[in-house]
């Protein structure tokens, strides 16, 4: 298959027969994950159930050992410039010395050009970004100085200055305020109702029915994907989490005697 | 006075002031990017690696020939580097612990070659010794050439490339996510740190030289905001300690400037870490004393407040010495800092002759506010 024939161009994300490794271990055993465009999917699994890897994966950041990636048809290399990616905040030292505002600047790069430096065209879009996460007060701020939340909101308007149509978040809600959730979950949905397709790495099962319209369930291989009507069940739920579901809320729809796990 | 104008006229003195003002500017400048990417150990590595290089270089010229003994250090140390990405990416051994191999096995083989150069005798063959601790005296006009070339073609890259070694040193998965070429602008960075390590090589030694790289990067860091700002102050830092050493040594017979060099740019990171504002640890411990005069003040009040409650009688006075009990610590500074701010008030007790205190109207309504505050933040 060439790098540029068209390949399942009717899903935002398409995955085929992908396996990764970390040395002899499987962290992704031979999954096939499609996600249609213009939904807000969780991918959903325990601790080292591959989430991060699968994202990274589909960024090139990871190499796989096997498998075929496509999103809108293209391999990731043909559409960079369509995908927009928060990583987890803890992936960089947030006592680098700059400001919340050139941080999110730093979303325009790729399209500002070698040798060029950003302009003020390109400062006005950054801050606009601010804005829509509410940080606009806080762009002159050294990043040191912010909440974890505040962290968090800089790196979702770094992607959103993208102006991408598809979006991985690496666990975006870890470690923020009740606040910062909200404030996020909101943005998120505009996106989506933009028609934007926007993938969340996720790890609060309780949210997931309320933020989510679309689920993939992972633990090394996937369990189950699909509409969250049709995928968060008990026995999905069961099936990726095996014995660590005591404090999970089961699923609302469920009659009383299907919901005892 | 007249002996510093005498020395800043003998032309040695000026030449090896120069070399090591531009050793400064380049390992200022490059040292930011080290230091910021976590990557300080890696120049140490380079430079130990740089030995053998410098050995293999005079062996091959037959000669002291500067140009091949720096590009001898340079292939040597790019080697290392890339035997470290190996050794990373190939086993399950971490980053540091690959660095210390590499450095070990590099300086031994570097050690080894160079007491076997010795072994064959030649007063131009003891020289080598000084690339361990560096040789500021040993530096000639023409080296300068070679260095300012280096050093110019790493400030220009450095420029050119601005923003992509910005986010590339951020956060270079980021980076690679934009189609940022990660892989060369890293290669790029540690070419460079390669370079200002050979330049450096003369003047600190290969032993030294990782202080020329880290010293002046982590003093910048307390003083700065932005990362301009940081290369910046890291090359003047730089060039202040290479001038002032170079200087220092040129006064005293047999001070070796090397280590000189590096002794004044650890003065200029002692100095930062303790009094950077905001960063800086005086700072530090002078807000934390503060806030912890603050909270003590505020503990006193509450208490007044409690006793006056407890009696039922806002204008209950409390004993000096009760509440120093009641705290375990002397209250007396906690009680003149609310006396200054008008929260409480000293009364006469008789017939006891010991001070007492009393909460005023403000008082009363702060320490009811703090209570309220408090106990919002329970509920939270």
């Amino acid at each position: 298959m060439s790098e540029h024939t068209l390949h399942e161009p009717q899903y935002a994300l398409h995955i085929e027969d992908l396996t990764v490794t970390y040395h002899a271990t499987p962290a992704l055993w031979d999954i096939d994950v499609n996600i249609p465009p213009g939904v807000m999917a969780a991918i959903v699994g325990p601790n080292g159930s591959g989430k991060s890897t699968l994202i990274k994966t589909v960024l090139g950041l990871v190499r796989p050992v096997a498998g075929h990636i496509r999103m809108f048809g293209y391999p990731v290399k043909a559409v960079r410039r369509r995908i927009g990616y928060v990583p987890q905040r803890s992936s960089v030292d947030w006592d680098f010395p700059t400001t919340a505002l050139d941080v999110v600047t730093m979303g325009l790069y790729g399209r500002i050009g070698w040798l060029l430096r950003p302009g003020r065209a390109h400062q006005a879009q950054a801050l606009a970004a601010l804005e829509q996460v509410g940080m606009q007060d806080y762009a002159a701020r050294q990043i040191s100085q912010l909440s974890g939340g505040q962290q968090q909101r800089v790196f979702i308007a770094r992607a959103l200055v993208q102006d991408a149509d598809l979006y991985f978040l690496d666990e975006p809600m870890a470690g923020v305020d009740a606040t910062t959730e909200r404030t996020i979950i909101e943005l998120l949905h505009r996106l989506r109702d933009a028609g934007k397709t926007v993938i969340v790495v996720h790890h609060d099962l309780t949210t997931v029915q309320r933020y989510f319209d679309w689920l993939v369930m992972l633990n090394v291989r996937i369990i189950a994907q699909g509409s969250v009507a049709s995928t968060y069940t008990a026995d999905n739920l069961r099936k990726t989490y095996g014995g660590q579901l005591a404090l999970i809320e089961t699923p609302l729809e469920l009659p009383p005697s299907e919901a005892q796990l | 006075m007249s002996g510093l104008i005498e020395l800043l006229n003998s032309s040695i003195v000026q030449t090896v002031a120069l070399g090591a003002a531009i050793l400064g500017i380049v390992s200022g400048t490059l040292g930011a990017f080290a230091v910021l990417r976590q990557q300080s150990l890696l120049g140490d590595t380079l430079s130990h690696a740089a030995l053998p290089g410098v050995c293999l270089g005079f062996l091959i010229a037959g000669t002291r020939d500067m140009g091949s003994i720096l590009f001898g250090a340079f292939v040597s140390g790019a080697l290392a580097a890339v035997l470290v990405l190996v050794i990373v990416r190939h086993t399950r051994l971490k980053t540091d612990a690959a660095l210390g191999i590499v450095l070990s096995v590099f300086f031994a083989v570097g050690v080894v070659l160079l007491t076997l150069i010795q072994g064959q005798g030649g007063a131009a063959r003891l020289d080598l010794a000084t690339f361990l601790f560096g040789q500021a005296a040993a530096i000639l006009r023409s080296d300068l050439w070679i260095m300012g070339g280096v050093t110019l073609v790493a400030l220009a890259l450095v420029t050119a490339l601005w923003k992509e070694f910005k986010l590339v040193t951020f956060d270079p998965d980021y980076a690679y996510t934009l189609g940022l070429r990660v892989g060369v602008l890293d290669v790029l960075l540690t070419v460079m740190v390669a370079l200002a390590i050979v330049v450096g090589l003369q003047l600190v030694g290969v032993v030294l030289m990782v202080a020329m790289l880290i010293a002046p990067a982590a003093a910048a860091r307390q003083w700065v905001t932005s990362l301009g700002g940081m290369v910046l102050l890291s090359a003047v830092f730089g060039v202040v300690a290479g001038v002032g050493g170079a200087l220092i040594s040129a006064t005293a017979r047999g001070l070796s400037t090397g280590p000189v060099v590096v002794l004044v740019a650890s003065a200029l990171v002692l100095v930062s870490i303790l009094l950077a504002p905001g960063r800086g640890l005086l700072w530090q411990w002078w807000f934390a004393w503060r806030q912890q005069q603050g909270l003590q003040a505020q503990r006193v009040l509450l208490s007044v407040h409690a006793i006056s409650l407890a009696h039922d009688d806002p204008a209950y006075s409390a004993g000096q010495g009760m509440l120093d009990a009641l705290h375990h610590v002397p209250t007396r500074r906690a009680l003149s800092k609310l006396h200054a701010q008008g929260l409480i008030r000293p009364v006469a007790h008789a017939p006891e002759t010991t001070p007492h205190w009393e909460l005023t109207p403000a008082g009363h309504a702060e320490a009811e506010a703090v209570l309220r505050r408090l106990q919002r933040e329970d509920h939270r």
